[in-house]
């Protein structure tokens, strides 16, 4: 019913319009709705669907982008020890500082500067924030002194969330920055974030073994090759921000921990490294050598290196900067060169940093020299083509394939023992001893001492070497390289190599793969993996290691090594001077020795480069170039200072144990400082008691035999005691105390004994004097050792 | 029973009839996730610019609690008086939209726009002039063109060369055109004084939904439709305010920091929003980076946090409620309730429609809130007014007859 309009209207026609009007409504009404209730949500809903889901992905990493702060953490790199467990390599915590200008910018409130109608006052709201963002200038620079205020300046103006204005805070600064920033509470634009440093405590010590850090991580050395275990994971912090640069609260946060490095202990010993180092330095400063030198410790019975010298080198805090006197020398000069240019200077730079961060040890080959026939004289005994009663004669020279070869004594060492050959170092006899071997035993030998292949340390970038092929050697062109191997020219190796193959000579016959890595422990301590001595194979008998360990052994006894003796240890090796490419006088002079002799607990290389020549075989020092003179003094001082620092007890020999006999001069008279001139000629010590200027008496008398080193008592002034002293009760001591004991009373000893060595477990069994007897000072008291296992 | 059903008018029987109820639901059901989103989306606002997280939840609630008074007020009121109300009212719209062209209109958020009043002129919640513009030619157009038919047809003197022309106009729908081409084109000069378009717009689109539904020739719709082209086009091209907002809306990048930051913002909260959506109160773009999340650019947040699907439950509502709202126009019991319903309907469906299309990006920017989910009190309350007047249309539709 439709009343309304009904009301004054007629039936009829005007019905007949009305229904015709209603028709209409509907028909328009159905349109519209279809219109408005689906057509119009088409559109939109199509583009819903293309922002939502086609482009999600773009749009929502832009919003995220915005919306949230993503800062790393870095991992805590971990150490490197050396195999006492100190600190070699380290990090530290430090701070970057963060600015970001855009939250400075947003922490003015602009609603503070808008009028009531939502006007903002431009000119006062602009003018706030170039205060603020002037005052938070001021306040960091105040804080922090070492800004460049410039720079900081600069930053501010750009339209940023993430400017770093200083790396690498120490807590100190980063403890005061935190301070003013919560003072003045702009924690929402000025930040912290932690970083690490890598910070090296003992500067340069075995720099080419650790290496050092860039940017991108671990860049040389162990820091390079361990570097997946070292530098652990990064972790990272994501927090979701609100506009106005604070935190959103509850909202979005992502922490991925970051987890440290593991540490690495390697097999070098902080000590024996500076022994090592201390003697390289001495070598180089005594002989001006030009090129460096090396040094290297190894353990024969395992492979491990203890220490690893290579000089040039360099501070590992500051690896870009040039420290040796050599390389910086050389730098000098082309730079105040005026012919050389700026590129000229670059790259001399660039070439001298590399010469100090790789290690000769490794990465650089020489030729071995006499050093090598060790491993000659080993395959020989092995194959049984020498005996200790074979004799080979050096007229000074020898003729092979044509060539004249030289020994290097020009006169000749005539009729010699294969002992003596050894002992010589005899170019000559060495050619013999390879010619029995033959060509094709010689390279077994060469490949199986590891002549042809890398060793496998866990250092970078080990070099091989130049070698002839088996073909080439074998052959009778090769007739001549067999000549020149077989005193250890004409092929290079490392002197990682050398070290390896001349401890399988003597440690039994085994070639170990030598390695820096002791293990590696995660944070916690557990032990990730543990390096065990890898037999690479076993060259020789050891029978045959035993044989030609004792004949080295009397190269430092009687030889050419003489100088690398040490009293008490019984130490072995064999001289090296090498020929080199670089200029015809420039020599590289090497010993390898070992200790104790019958089981050896260390071997040393060390090599001096290019000691500086003067004239004839001598150098500016007015040493004799050779391994032997200037070389093996240093190993001997390594090798003392080793073994005495691993507590390896000496043994002495009978001749050890007493010295020579002396007699005793008469310095009664004389001054003080004539008198100890005197005694010291003569091998003696001595001590004063009294202060006057003249040695007015002395114990014992002029004329009284006593063993040199023996301490002789002078008198200045005061009155010769006559008195017989007791004589202590020394049985059951060793001979370093019986000595002692008995020079506290002012009596000397005279050791006699059933054994050929003095050694810890040698003890005094008899006196010539019996305990508590008198004798007068000065009095030689004979004492009678004997091994004590006898008693056990 | 107090008082026997006979004693009452029939209008007045008829006005207690019952409300359709899945047009109510729907109301209702909009209006229920529109507070649940208004609080979701206001959080942050709330928490950090006016330090009480529940600043604008509060307020809103108040609103929405008046609102569904004021829904059953009017769903009560015999709709049948808007008839002789209808004209007093427009004329209090042209009044409104005088004064708020003096100092007592204000901005609002809209800077550099007069669209505001306060409810007491001086005093009072602040509305737009425009809402009731709106609704009050919706109401003088139907109650006027409801008669249409019936009216009695004036005939021009055919002596005179004028009235051949005036009776040549009124055979072609021309005449009775004039006077609501006259309103609308006055009210449309005054409200872009303020200015107002996106207003100007949907009062247009009430008038003309009501002209079209009514049964006005469809050349004249397609001729009004060519000049309101037309008109658009010389708008867009010709003024340089306009230009630059077209200029934004093809590339809103190429202001990214200040214009065009509020359409970025909100494609970023649409887009982050993904197929499901970061959940309920999880958006991020509400924390200071969408402007007005609460209110303009709240679809943006609902499709944040409920994803494409829960934007489409949400339109999907909207449909609905529009499909039905079309229904009760065809069933009403006389041809001012289904004009009313058309008007009301339409302009309902248009402001969706231009809300999401704008905080999509489909259209230009323009400020028009999203009807039950925008915070902001008034135009919630006129929204409501008219679901209130649909509703009470709906009351007297007769009972289909049975069987």
């Amino acid at each position: 019913m439709r009343e309304q309009e009904n009301n004054r209207q007629p039936a009829g026609q005007e019905r007949g319009g009305e229904r015709r009007a209603n028709r209409v409504i509907l028909k328009r009404s159905i349109f519209l709705m279809g219109l408005c209730g689906v057509v119009m949500f088409l559109p939109l809903i199509w583009t819903l669907w293309q922002i939502c889901i086609v482009d999600h992905d773009y749009y929502e990493e832009l919003a995220v982008r915005q919306q949230t702060r993503d800062v790393t953490v870095s991992a805590m790199r971990g150490d490197i020890l050396d195999s006492n467990g100190t600190v070699l390599a380290m990090s530290a915590t430090v701070y970057n500082l963060i600015l970001s200008p855009r939250d400075v910018v947003n922490s003015v409130d602009e609603s503070d500067y808008q009028n009531e109608e939502g006007v903002t006052d431009q000119t006062a709201y602009q003018a706030a924030i170039t205060a603020k963002k002037a005052a938070i200038v001021d306040g960091l620079c105040a804080t922090l002194p070492q800004l460049d205020r410039a720079d900081v300046e600069e930053r501010m103006e750009r339209d940023s969330a993430y400017q770093i204005l200083i790396r690498d805070l120490e807590t100190e600064d980063a403890t005061a920055v935190r301070e003013y920033i919560s003072e003045n509470k702009l924690s929402s634009c000025v930040y912290l974030t932690p970083s690490a440093k890598r910070y090296y405590p003992y500067s340069s010590l075995a720099s080419q073994v650790i290496g050092f850090v860039n940017d991108n991580g671990g860049a040389y050395g162990v820091e390079a090759l361990y570097d997946d275990q070292l530098s652990g994971t990064v972790g990272r912090v994501v927090t979701a921000k609100a506009n106005n640069g604070t935190e959103m609260p509850n909202n979005y946060s992502n922490y991925v921990d970051a987890s440290d490095g593991n540490d690495i202990t390697l097999t070098i010993d902080v000590n024996i490294q500076q022994f090592a180092e201390q003697a390289v330095q001495q070598g180089i400063e005594a002989y001006n050598a030009l090129g460096g030198g090396i040094c290297v410790v190894m353990d024969p019975d395992t492979g491990a290196i203890l220490a690893h010298v290579s000089v040039p080198t360099y501070d590992l805090n500051d690896p870009g900067t040039v420290i040796d006197k050599s390389l910086s020398a050389t730098l000098d000069s082309i730079r105040n060169d005026p012919a050389s240019t700026d590129e000229v200077y670059t790259e001399a730079l660039t070439s001298a940093r590399f010469q100090q961060w790789r290690s000769k040890v490794v990465n650089d080959t020489y030729e071995p020299g006499s050093t090598f026939k060790a491993v000659v004289l080993a395959a020989a005994l092995e194959e049984g083509v020498v005996s200790e009663s074979d004799t080979f004669y050096c007229p000074g020279y020898t003729v092979v394939n044509g060539e004249r070869i030289a020994c290097s004594k020009a006169s000749g060492h005539g009729s010699q023992t294969l002992r003596e050959a050894v002992q010589n170092s005899c170019n000559p006899a060495f050619i013999e001893i390879g010619q029995r071997l033959g060509a094709e035993k010689f390279y077994e030998y060469f490949e199986a001492f590891g002549m042809t292949s890398a060793t496998g340390v866990d250092l970078q970038g080990e070099e091989v070497g130049q070698y002839w092929t088996e073909d080439y050697f074998t052959s009778a062109e090769g007739y001549l390289s067999l000549a020149t191997a077989s005193f250890g020219q004409r092929f290079t190796t490392t002197p990682i190599r050398m070290i390896t193959a001349f401890a399988a000579t003597i440690n039994g016959g085994y070639l170990y793969q030598p390695y820096v890595v002791d293990h590696i422990n995660d944070p916690e301590g557990n032990i990730i993996s543990q390096t065990e001595p890898t037999v690479v194979r076993q060259t020789v008998s050891e029978a045959t290691s035993a044989h030609a360990s004792e004949i080295l052994e009397s190269v430092v006894s009687e030889g050419t090594g003489g100088n690398a003796y040490v009293e008490g240890y019984r130490v072995g090796g064999k001289t090296g001077t090498s020929q080199t490419l670089v200029g015809e006088h420039d020599y590289i002079v090497s010993f390898m020795g070992y200790a104790p002799a019958d089981d050896p607990e260390v071997i040393v290389l060390l090599a001096l480069y290019y000691p500086e020549w003067d004239y004839g075989m001598y150098s500016t020092s007015g040493t004799y170039i050779s391994g032997g003179q200037m070389a093996a003094p240093l190993v001997g001082q390594v090798i003392e200072e080793t073994l005495e620092y691993m507590g390896v007890e000496r043994e002495y020999t009978e001749e050890e144990a007493n010295g020579a006999d002396v007699a005793v001069p008469n310095v009664t008279g004389l001054s003080q400082a004539d008198a100890a001139s005197r005694l010291e000629n003569e091998g003696l010590s001595y001590r004063t008691v009294g202060d006057g200027e003249t040695v007015t008496g002395q114990i014992p008398a002029q004329g009284a035999t006593i063993p040199s080193g023996s301490q002789v008592v002078l008198y200045l002034g005061e009155e010769v005691p006559t008195e017989p002293v007791t004589v202590p009760d020394v049985t059951g001591m060793t001979l370093e105390r019986a000595r002692t004991a008995l020079a506290e009373v002012g009596l000397y000893m005279k050791a006699s004994g059933v054994s050929t060595y003095y050694t810890s477990s040698t003890l005094a069994i008899e006196q010539s004097v019996e305990a508590g007897g008198t004798a007068a000072p000065g009095t030689v008291i004979e004492v009678r050792f004997a091994n004590n296992n006898i008693y056990d | 029973m107090p008082r026997a059903k006979r004693d009452l008018t029939m209008e007045q029987q008829l006005s207690r009839g019952p409300m359709d109820l899945p047009f109510l639901m729907l109301v209702l059901i909009l209006v229920g996730i529109g507070t649940v989103m208004v609080f979701s989306a206001s959080f942050a606002t709330a928490y950090y610019v006016e330090e009480d997280p529940l600043y604008y939840a509060r307020r809103h609630l108040l609103f929405v609690a008046a609102g569904l008074v004021i829904m059953y007020l009017l769903s009560k009121f015999n709709y049948q008086l808007w008839r002789g109300l209808s004209l007093p009212i427009l004329g209090v719209a042209f009044v409104l939209l005088v004064l708020v062209l003096t100092p007592l209109g204000y901005g609002g958020d809209s800077v550099g726009a007069q669209r505001w009043m306060n409810m007491f002129l001086v005093a009072g919640p602040g509305f737009q002039p425009s809402e009731i513009a709106k609704i009050a030619v919706i109401l003088f157009f139907s109650a006027r063109l409801a008669k249409r038919d019936t009216q009695k047809k004036r005939k021009w003197s055919r002596r005179s060369t004028l009235g051949r022309i005036l009776q040549k106009l009124d055979d072609i729908g021309f005449l009775e055109l004039v006077p609501y081409a006259s309103i609308l084109l006055v009210m449309a000069f005054l409200m872009l004084q303020e200015p107002h378009l996106s207003g100007t717009i949907l009062i247009m689109v009430g008038g003309a939904a009501v002209l079209f539904a009514a049964g006005i020739r469809l050349y004249w719709v397609a001729i009004g439709g060519g000049l309101a082209a037309a008109g658009m086009w010389f708008i867009i091209t010709q003024t340089t305010y306009m230009t630059e907002r077209i200029q934004l809306w093809l590339d809103p990048w190429s202001d990214a920091q200040d214009k065009g930051y509020q359409t970025i913002q909100s494609i970023y909260a649409i887009a982050s929003g993904g197929l499901t959506g970061l959940g309920l109160g999880q958006s991020r773009q509400k924390y200071l980076y969408l402007p007005e999340p609460e209110n303009d650019f709240i679809f943006s947040i609902v499709v944040e946090e409920l994803g494409f699907i829960g934007a489409m439950i949400v339109i999907a509502l909207f449909a609905l409620l529009i499909i039905r709202g079309y229904w009760l126009a065809i069933h009403a019991r006389d041809r001012f309730g289904s004009l009313l319903i058309v008007g009301i309907t339409t302009l309902l469906a248009v402001q969706v429609f231009l809300n999401i299309g704008v905080v999509t990006n489909f259209i230009p920017n323009t400020g028009i809130s999203l009807p039950f989910f925008s915070y902001g009190g008034t135009a919630l309350w006129i929204h409501m007014a008219e679901m209130g007047i649909i509703l009470a249309v709906s009351r007297q539709i007769p009972a289909p007859k049975q069987e």
